[in-house]
């Protein structure tokens, strides 16, 4: 979606501390050669649409993160005075504008740094606005609007721009201008009430971030479809997701069954209402594994494992219903046999009968794993100043344009100069102006 | 019907077939459909979806799970084991943009019904395939299911209290509706690649491998400096304090999180005590963190002092982040959840009950999706399909219908 307008030109991605990769998944399919042939802005999905990523955290710039990876040109705009504040949250590295979590989750970007308080600031930023596709925010509501950069004044600048704005609870509703993270969407959208054994203190839901990276996957496929009727109609529009939204929409029944029946699911600890046994078990050598006999055909395998398969039989725990009903007596057999072997051999016995089973891994566990290697999962960064850095790989797995990355979390404004002289065609002396004007 | 206007919707034109079960795939075909894709849901003529005995049970027989995630589907019964129904699925595919499916590897290219068949059929097919372990690896044919990919992706270790029997991380089905919005993600981007250059591709995704992509610094932290992360129980204090769950004296639970130095100094001028957010006490993170013990102590007893009610007002007039741990009753009373119209009922026709059902997200300012119907009744769609689609006429389904090939 070239627009005449802009530089045909993306801004050279090497030129900014690209960092070497290796590790990239063996997993994808037959070698391609014709994809070789392919002009450059074809060669992956998103090559040709440029994201400005003005967000904090992670809540919407992780959807960048992902267009970035299949080929999406992203420009991160930050406060010139120390930028995201993600650069500073987590465990530090040896370049102080960067922790771990910044490096992984800021990759393939280039960083612009512009100050969006001030007038002269705003102007610059609509005039990059006018030459992108997507445009995605965080702030608070109202925020941007206070900035003049609301929706009027953005689609103004560019009527086919895509905006996506996440926030704690939406740009509508009462509560709009509360100040929402994840923490506080997984307790609101109903997550972490769930988490935990019945009557006892409720637990993390395993990570701090997962809503962020929730809101962000939505907030993807809203990029995607609007970017689609965009290119069909010329029109843009605005994707509203809510953190909390996004988590409290992942829980299955809950809303039908209260609508229903007024049942009030209550925390389950390691198990689940859904079937038995479904749950977490410790193995003699105080190891956990995860059992889920969702099927009866499931626990015959696993009856099978544990050298006892009368206890599939219709009369006894064959059925799921009937299995519910006995929970504690077949969650205790369970637990019984589980208990009585190391974790390699419950894993053996399982296995070898095909009954769903996995390890609770930790991540030393992963970084051992045969699968996560064969898969490419851990992929391996050099990282100027830092040295190697292992962060996740791409998700998902892309048969003929697999995503790639480019790079780790840019440097503070690595890419300012470039950007507005190139893009924006601002003279050098301009810039330099604009730099000692604290504006970029 | 909720909002938007189906025949203008942007995936208006785009056909997908969903011969998946449960939830995983077939959630990446919901979202499609409530953006105007005609998803078709293939199914078996015996019984058809496993999600329609998944949880609990409505009158009509159908769970609600099978009503919610299966809205705007249309049913399709189709035996792929019978050889005249593999040759009218892949009729089907030559008349469809996208392929859904979630059979152990190996499975659709033992019925004849692999890539490499159906890209000879339908070149610009994309077709998404969802596993517990993905296409590749040593464990690809073993058997997944959500709870093995929470436990094998790492988040089941990071959910429980320290040294505690690790519990579910909040609800089974995470996984699986992660995997399905990382499946829709990349069947979007697929769609977009195929109009640009024709052609089609499959995308593999695991689901164990969408639970492990969200695990922050996780990876980079024990690669670096060997950090393995142990379960946090409610609190999570390591690079932020207080973060975490605390009781209040009602018997209920509220979630506080002070990311940031500003933001606990608008919780200690909420508590009544400013003076906790001086530099030379509790101002700076780094202290918070050092001592993070007492300081979760003076927001515990804070919290125990007051309800939930009082400790959200007082939290709220002060904009320090803080959320109730709503139960499902608690979100039904919840005024922001009405404004945003998070919450749908719809009356099934048969029986007359009414569903409630989480609407559309995300929201889309000028095509919002919609939802025109729930989950349709086991072949309910089949004659139609047949007949608009492929062209058939009443014989030939009649047919298929006494050779139970439909």
């Amino acid at each position: 979606m070239a627009k005449a307008s802009r530089s045909a030109k993306p801004v050279d991605q090497e030129a900014i501390g690209a960092n070497v990769v290796s590790g990239m998944p063996d997993t994808q399919g037959e070698p391609d050669h014709e994809q070789d042939r392919l002009p450059e802005q074809d060669r992956l999905p998103l090559s040709g649409v440029r994201v400005i990523d003005v967000g904090n955290f992670l809540a919407g710039p992780y959807a960048a993160s992902i267009l970035g990876e299949f080929g999406a040109e992203i420009l991160k705009v930050e406060h010139p005075i120390g930028g995201d504040p993600m650069r500073r949250f987590g465990t530090p590295t040896k370049r102080h504008d960067a922790t771990l979590a910044w490096l992984s989750e800021a990759r393939n970007r280039k960083s612009v740094t512009i100050d969006l308080r001030q007038k002269e600031g705003v102007s610059l930023f609509l005039k990059l606005v006018a030459r992108s596709d997507v445009l995605i925010e965080n702030f608070r509501p109202g925020t941007m609007e206070e900035w003049g950069l609301g929706w009027a004044e953005l689609s103004a600048a560019n009527p086919a721009l895509v905006m996506l704005r996440v926030s704690g609870y939406g740009q509508t509703g009462p509560y709009r201008r509360r100040s929402g993270f994840a923490h506080i969407a997984h307790a609101f959208g109903g997550l972490s009430y769930l988490a935990g054994f019945p009557g006892e203190t409720p637990v993390l839901p395993g990570t701090a971030p997962l809503g962020d990276y929730m809101a962000s996957l939505y907030g993807a496929i809203g990029i995607l479809i609007a970017l689609r009727h965009a290119e069909q109609t010329g029109r843009g529009q605005v994707i509203d997701v809510a953190i909390y939204e996004a988590v409290f929409r992942l829980l299955d029944e809950i809303a039908g069954a209260y609508g229903l029946f007024g049942k009030i699911r209550e925390r389950e600890g390691a198990g689940s209402f859904i079937a038995v046994p479904h749950g977490h078990f410790r193995t003699r050598d105080n190891k956990w594994v995860a059992i889920a006999c969702t099927t009866d055909k499931m626990f015959e395998r696993l009856a099978e494992a544990m050298e006892r398969p009368e206890l599939a039989a219709p009369e006894l725990y064959g059925d799921q219903r009937k299995r519910l009903a006995a929970r504690d007596v077949v969650n205790q057999m369970t637990i019984d046999w589980v208990g009585s072997l190391t974790r390699d051999e419950v894993m053996a016995r399982c296995l070898e009968k095909e009954v769903p089973i996995g390890k609770l891994n930790s991540i030393a566990d992963i970084f051992e794993d045969e699968h996560f290697r064969a898969r490419g999962n851990l992929t391996h960064v050099d990282v100027e100043g830092i040295g190697e850095v292992v962060v996740p790989g791409v998700a998902p797995t892309l048969s003929e344009t697999p995503g790639r990355i480019t790079n780790l979390g840019p440097p503070l404004g690595n890419a300012t100069y470039e950007v507005l002289r190139e893009l924006l065609d601002i003279s050098a002396e301009e810039i330099k102006q604009l730099r000692s004007r604290k504006i970029i | 019907m909720t909002e938007g206007n189906i025949s203008t919707l942007p995936l208006a034109g785009i056909r997908v077939i969903d011969v998946a079960t449960v939830v995983a795939a077939p959630y990446c075909a919901t979202i499609l459909g409530e953006f105007g894709a005609d998803v078709l849901k293939v199914e078996h003529p015996v019984g058809g979806d496993a999600l329609r005995r998944f949880g609990t049970p409505t009158q009509r027989g159908d769970t609600l799970t099978w009503l919610s995630e299966s809205r705007n589907k249309r049913s399709v019964t189709l035996n792929l084991q019978h050889p005249d129904g593999a040759q009218l699925f892949k009729e089907l595919i030559a008349r469809a943009d996208v392929l859904c499916e979630n059979f152990r590897p190996g499975t659709l290219e033992k019925w004849g019904l692999g890539w490499d068949v159906l890209r000879q059929i339908n070149p610009g097919l994309v077709m998404l395939r969802v596993t517990g372990y993905g296409q590749t690896g040593p464990y690809r044919d073993r058997p997944g299911f959500a709870r093995i990919a929470h436990a094998v992706g790492g988040i089941a270790y990071l959910a429980g209290m320290p040294k505690g029997t690790p519990v579910t991380p909040g609800s089974t089905t995470l996984g699986d509706y992660l995997t399905g919005l990382y499946g829709c993600i990349g069947v979007l981007m697929a769609l977009r690649y195929r109009e640009k250059t024709g052609r089609g591709q499959f995308i593999d995704a695991a689901l164990y491998e969408s639970v492990f992509r969200c695990s922050d610094e996780l990876v980079p932290a024990y690669a670096m400096y060997g950090t393995v992360r142990e379960r946090h129980g409610p609190h999570h204090n390591d690079f932020a304090c207080p973060h975490g769950h605390f009781p209040t004296k009602d018997g209920k639970w509220v979630a506080i999180s002070c990311a940031t130095d500003k933001l606990f100094a608008r919780l200690a001028q909420a508590m009544g005590r400013p003076e906790l957010a001086s530099s030379s006490i509790y101002g700076e993170q780094k202290v918070r963190l050092e001592h993070y013990q007492d300081v979760n102590e003076i927001v515990r007893d804070w919290c125990g002092s007051l309800t939930r009610a009082e400790v959200l007002a007082r939290c709220h007039a002060t904009a320090t982040p803080a959320a109730p741990l709503n139960d499902i009753a608690d979100i039904f009373g919840d005024r922001q959840v009405h404004a945003r119209r998070n919450l749908v009922a719809i009356d099934l026709d048969d029986t007359g009950e009414t569903i409630i059902v989480p609407n559309v997200i995300p929201k889309l300012s000028e095509t919002p999706g919609a939802i025109k119907h729930l989950g349709p009744r086991l072949g309910e769609h089949t004659d139609e399909v047949l007949r608009d689609v492929l062209g058939m006429t009443d014989e030939q389904i009649a047919d298929l219908h006494t050779r139970r090939v439909i």
